[in-house]
């Protein structure tokens, strides 16, 4: 029983991580029907970079604070200068490949700087072992704090969404483009925060999986941005609460099979959940069925 | 004054210039170091999966980031059923090639039902899948140690028929084996076939108009790309003797599609320039063996966007789809349009068909009927439903009630290939066309229905299939000079102006021995010349003894050519009868002009 509700609290935790990341992702799928593939190497990075910068004697705060920095300068480069222009090319194949290159030169200049051998990450948050109990259960703190600060961020970024003025303008840019444009929106802008937006999500959720799992090394992001993928096909493409719904299921599948199954099993299972939910219900649990305009 | 780029690729092409490349490499090898053989070898191999790959993503436009999972398979097939089986090696290739294909043939199915993105991270999905059963399935696979002494020139323990295999004779094999895969695949992407895998790339749903089945192209596009790579996969397992997880991981999933992207989406040639690049180039550049990852990254993020047609595109003209075999063999005999067999069922009757999108009904309650030898109008205000019954009646959408039959027979519900298949045919109201195909590709594509040679025949070659092509290349040089586009046959699609990519789509339509034609807005955007060769082609479907439908705006073209005319308001019919009484019908009037209220109230 001990062993169920702490892989239960341990699914929940990492699953609202994969939520924010899912939250990243549907962001710039909202304003321009595209993901960046390789949101998993900005994760990484942003979680190497701090590390790295704590281990210099940086505050933790400052670390923090600077590897976001890093990262929205990323981020713009990447709309800028990959995504805009791969627009152009028919389909998705061209912003798809053009993002996943971005990806790939980050993890390689990642692989450089701070060697390929995975990093201790500091305890920002709680130490591993701080703990409390809960119905005669030890808890991690960590996680705690984790599914916390997650689910707080889902509801700031709501009401940022919902309340305010960037956050009409951005919902009027994902109904229609053109549109946007002419009653006066800047649409550029919009679409440029939405990546900024999106990479600020990804970095923080990189910081918070590094703390739980306590290491990162350059190719961890890849297989987290197919979690994060799938919590948001698992809770339709653009869904923000299902976007944490199916962050969760995916991330107590994992801890349960990673538990009960074997450790080695809980990465086939996010792909092949992903494949499932693919073809079984391609809109998702929560999604509506989009009708294909001919 | 010939420009460069045609000599090169006159010279790449030609058949003696291939034919010596081989000579050379199958007899100059024995003077070459041991080192230069096994980079050849490579080479070869990633020439096979280049193509491979190229015909999965650059043809059949199905991105595929998990390649090196069907590159695995078939290494570790060929490698376990040696080494544990103790199959021979005769045997053990084809057998790496079919469980490749399977393996192709499994993932096309969940691959088939999603596209764009979805599709890359499914495939993405599929390659660390068996990433994983690999390191996990110890027994099997060796697991992560990896499966070592595969029979191989390595370890000098290779044989077939008795006799030991050095490198030497191993990269002989190889080459052959590329250069017959090649012409192979070479020929079965100039028919019918690779046109298909084509049109679906460029739109699925104009191909599947056409009679092009899409679940079943994709499927075969998985098949025998992933046939490929698992052959090239059975080949690299006996030339290296080991087999471990790493070799077939994400990384090498991205250095095939670096190479295909780099050499040009859809040329086979910019492959063979491509896959020479990323063999020798590593090799050149051992020193900076950790920025190979960086500088692969910076060509992915990079190419599409300042060089979209590769190497191809800047040193070769665009690949055609047409083999000149045929082009040459066509003659000049051909027929347009040939008079439709009428039977007594010769009907489209539409009964009482509704279609609603969620709370609305954009179609309802719609009846009508198409004989042969008559033209009926189907017109009415924008977003009266007129496109969306023409999409319920090519299969497009399935309608929420009502029935429809053709020649007497149901074809409700069913999916638009198999309607195209019975000979009901449409036009887009965009015209759905390959923007890279010539004029007489795409029209060649209407013929898509009609071809009975097989792909096997198509590959091999065989003079059956050149002579069938022969016969309809005839049948589209008929449609040209009807058309009025016989001097712009050759040229690429997107490269000519909107009026031409109407007629051609019209002309394509013609191709396929339709027994209805629905045309939607066909004369949108024409001049008055192109209106004059359209109409010339729609009396002459009349008196060919198709039934047609013309969905059309433009009342002075509409007037001279119809028998009937429908008239569609709010997805209702308001008229049914002949065009002078729609001229003084006050429902009609009401519509288009509106009565006094309306007016007021949409003022």
């Amino acid at each position: 029983m001990e062993d169920f509700l702490t892989l239960l609290l341990a699914g929940v935790s990492v699953g609202a991580v994969y939520g924010l990341i899912a939250i990243g992702l549907n962001l710039t799928f909202w304003t321009t029907r595209t993901m960046n593939f390789g949101q998993g190497s900005v994760m990484m990075l942003c979680a190497m970079l701090t590390a790295n910068l704590i281990a210099r004697g940086w505050m933790q705060g400052l670390a923090i604070l600077a590897a976001l920095a890093v990262i929205v300068v990323l981020m713009v480069f990447t709309e800028m200068y990959t995504v805009r222009p791969a627009l152009k090319i028919e389909g998705s194949m061209g912003w798809a490949v053009s993002t996943l290159g971005v990806g790939i030169i980050l993890q390689g200049c990642a692989a450089l700087w701070f060697g390929s051998q995975a990093v201790a990450f500091p305890d920002v948050i709680f130490s591993a072992v701080d703990n409390v109990v809960i119905f005669g259960v030890h808890v991690s703190l960590q996680y705690i704090a984790v599914v916390v600060l997650a689910l707080a961020l889902v509801v700031v970024f709501e009401l940022l969404v919902r309340g305010t003025v960037w956050g009409r303008a951005m919902r009027a840019v994902a109904m229609d483009q053109d549109f946007a444009a002419v009653i006066g929106i800047p649409v550029r802008a919009i679409v440029l925060g939405s990546y900024i937006a999106s990479g600020l999500l990804a970095g923080i959720s990189g910081i918070l999986v590094a703390q739980i799992g306590g290491t990162v090394d350059p190719a961890f992001g890849f297989e987290l941005v197919i979690f994060g993928f799938v919590a948001a096909v698992l809770g339709g493409m653009g869904s923000t609460p299902g976007a944490l719904a199916g962050g969760i299921v995916a991330g107590v599948l994992q801890q349960m099979v990673g538990g009960y199954i074997s450790s080695a099993a809980q990465h086939g299972m996010a792909f092949a959940l992903l494949i499932l939910i693919l073809v079984v219900r391609p809109q998702g649990l929560f999604g509506q069925r989009e009708i294909n305009k001919v | 004054m010939i420009a460069p780029r045609t000599v090169l690729t006159r010279l790449l092409t030609h058949p003696a210039f291939i034919l010596a490349a081989i000579a050379a490499l199958f007899f100059g090898c024995s003077w070459l170091s041991g080192g230069t053989v096994q980079i050849l070898t490579f080479l070869m191999l990633n020439i096979l999966l280049a193509q491979s790959m190229n015909l999965l993503t650059g043809i059949a436009g199905q991105i595929s980031l998990g390649h090196a999972g069907f590159y695995g398979m078939g290494a570790y097939a060929s490698g376990i059923l040696m080494k544990t089986a103790g199959l021979p090696f005769v045997v053990s290739i084809p057998l790496a090639a079919a469980i490749g294909a399977l393996s192709g043939y499994l993932v096309s199915f969940p691959a088939g039902r999603v596209r764009e993105f979805y599709l890359a991270m499914m495939t993405l999905a599929f390659g660390l899948i068996f990433r994983e059963v690999v390191r996990e399935w110890d027994d099997l696979t060796g697991g992560a140690v990896g499966l070592s002494n595969v029979p191989s020139t390595t370890l000098k323990n290779l044989s077939v028929f008795g006799v030991t295999l050095d490198a030497i004779d191993y990269f002989r094999i190889v080459v052959i084996v590329t250069a017959i895969v090649m012409w192979l695949v070479h020929n079965f992407i100039q028919s019918r076939h690779g046109r298909a895998f084509y049109a679906i790339h460029a739109s699925e749903v104009a191909a599947g108009c056409l009679g092009i089945p899409r679940a079943g192209t994709k499927r075969q596009a998985y098949t025998i790309g992933a046939g490929m790579a698992g052959l090239a996969g059975g080949l690299y397992a006996h030339m290296i003797g080991y087999l471990g997880p790493e070799s077939f991981d994400l990384a090498r999933s991205i250095e095939v599609l670096v190479t295909t992207v780099v050499g040009g989406l859809g040329s086979m040639a910019g492959q063979i320039l491509s896959a020479i690049v990323f063999t020798f180039l590593p090799e050149k550049l051992q020193v900076f063996a950790q920025y190979q990852f960086i500088v692969y990254g910076a060509i992915l993020a990079f190419s599409l966007i300042l060089l979209p047609r590769g190497l191809a595109g800047l040193l070769l003209l665009p690949p055609r789809f047409i083999k000149p075999a045929s082009l040459r063999r066509a003659g000049t005999a051909g027929v347009a349009i040939r008079p439709v067999d009428s039977d007594r069922n010769a009907a489209l009757v539409v009964e009482g068909v509704t279609m609603r999108f969620g709370g609305l009904t954009a179609v309802d309650d719609v009846s009508l009927e198409l004989h042969p030898g008559r033209i009926t109008a189907l017109i009415g205000p924008n977003g009266s439903g007129k496109s969306t019954l023409v999409n319920v009646v090519s299969g497009i959408y399935q309608p929420t009630a009502g029935a429809i039959r053709f020649f007497g027979e149901s074809i409700t519900g069913l999916p638009d290939h198999r309607i195209a298949g019975k000979g009901l045919l449409r036009t887009f109201q965009d015209p759905r066309l390959v923007p890279r195909f010539t004029v007489r590709e795409n029209l060649l594509l209407g013929a898509h229905r009609r071809y009975r040679t097989s792909g096997l025949a198509a590959a091999l070659s065989l003079p059956s299939a050149v002579r069938e092509e022969a016969t309809f290349l005839a049948s589209v040089d008929a449609v040209t000079r009807m058309a009025g586009i016989a001097d712009v046959a050759d040229r690429p699609l997107e490269s000519l102006p909107y009026g031409y990519r109407r007629l051609v789509e019209v002309g394509r339509a013609l191709l396929a021995e339709p027994r209805a034609v629905l045309l939607d807005e066909p004369a949108a955007g024409l001049s008055e010349a192109e209106m004059a060769l359209l109409a010339r082609m729609i009396r002459a479907m009349k008196d060919a003894g198709l039934m047609v439908l013309l969905i059309e705006h433009h009342m002075d073209f509409v007037a001279e050519l119809v028998d009937d005319v429908v008239v569609l308001d709010s997805g209702r019919v308001i008229y049914h009868g002949d065009i002078e009484g729609m001229r003084k019908s006050p429902a009609v009037i009401e519509a288009y002009l509106g009565t006094s209220e309306t007016e007021a109230a949409h003022a």
